[in-house]
């Protein structure tokens, strides 16, 4: 479909090799670590936590973010992969 | 060119291949017993964090003042029933090569004192075990799941990861250790 998958998170690069190894991740993980300058500029960065909070961005190929879902309360909340396969196939359809 | 220069240059070339021949060589076999036990490395350039923690006996154990020797890391918990088969493997390789080196550390996952010292006793342990009451250890490894064992080179670097359980007393997991062991050489880019 031509979609890329990318998670970010505000941990370093030895913790996310670990995480990616336990999951057997298929994409990228990308480090934010220490500055969490991306966290910051999406918005969603705990400045409690400095943790980002749990969300999903959707960007179209010409770099604008058609949607986005923040996961409230991230032990709870879920995004299924149906809902976002929907609104990826829509952006797809009007390519 | 002189006889006298390229004698020289020879003389250079002998001793270049004698001092990085057995060296790459060491990089190579540590690089392929990786493979061997499904282990992964790591970049040049990564560290692992800096932790510091209490054993179960009231000492005070961080990564910083273990600089020099081969350090095994592993991440385990009392209801880890892969954790409690790997335990006599870890109990092993602290009996027989600490001599030389090897400090095996396990960190627990946020368990009571009683409850590791029980399961110490009961599994005859004698290896260092770390509290981490809290999971900042955990967290700080990127450990989501147990067991995870980490191995971390004389000189600091971390060396290569393992996210589940390993025969670690078969001749490759050894034959690592050894590696480890007789010099401060990492694999480097091992994946």
């Amino acid at each position: 479909m031509g979609v890329q998958i990318l998670g970010v998170s505000a941990d370093n690069t030895f913790s996310q090799q670990t995480f990616a190894d336990s999951l057997n991740l298929p994409y990228p993980l990308l480090s934010d670590f220490v500055e969490r300058k991306v966290i910051r500029a999406y918005g969603i960065l705990n400045e409690r936590t400095m943790t980002a909070t749990r969300t999903f961005f959707l960007i179209d190929p010409q770099s604008v973010i058609r949607k986005k879902w923040v996961l409230a309360n991230p032990t709870t909340d879920v995004v299924y992969s149906a809902t976002l396969l929907k609104d990826i196939q829509e952006i797809v359809a009007k390519k | 060119m002189s006889n006298r220069a390229s004698h020289r240059i020879a003389g250079l070339l002998i001793v270049f291949v004698m001092i990085l021949g057995p060296l790459e060589a060491s990089r190579a076999d540590v690089a392929e017993l990786l493979v061997r036990l499904k282990l992964s490395g790591y970049r040049t350039g990564t560290t692992p964090p800096e932790f510091r923690g209490t054993t179960v006996d009231s000492r005070t154990i961080s990564l910083a003042s273990l600089r020099g020797k081969v350090v095994l890391l592993n991440f385990w918990a009392s209801w880890c029933s892969e954790c409690r088969s790997e335990m006599p493997m870890f109990e092993q390789l602290h009996r027989e090569f600490a001599a030389q080196g090897l400090s095996v550390i396990g960190i627990n996952a946020r368990e009571g004192t009683e409850v590791i010292r029980g399961y110490a006793k009961e599994l005859r342990l004698t290896f260092s075990l770390v509290l981490d009451p809290r999971g900042e250890i955990n967290a700080a490894y990127g450990v989501i799941g147990l067991p995870a064992t980490f191995l971390i080179g004389r000189d600091g670097r971390p060396v290569a990861r393992a996210v589940g359980p390993r025969d670690w007393t078969s001749p490759p997991a050894k034959a690592i250790i050894q590696a480890l062991l007789s010099d401060t050489v990492s694999p480097g880019e091992s994946q």
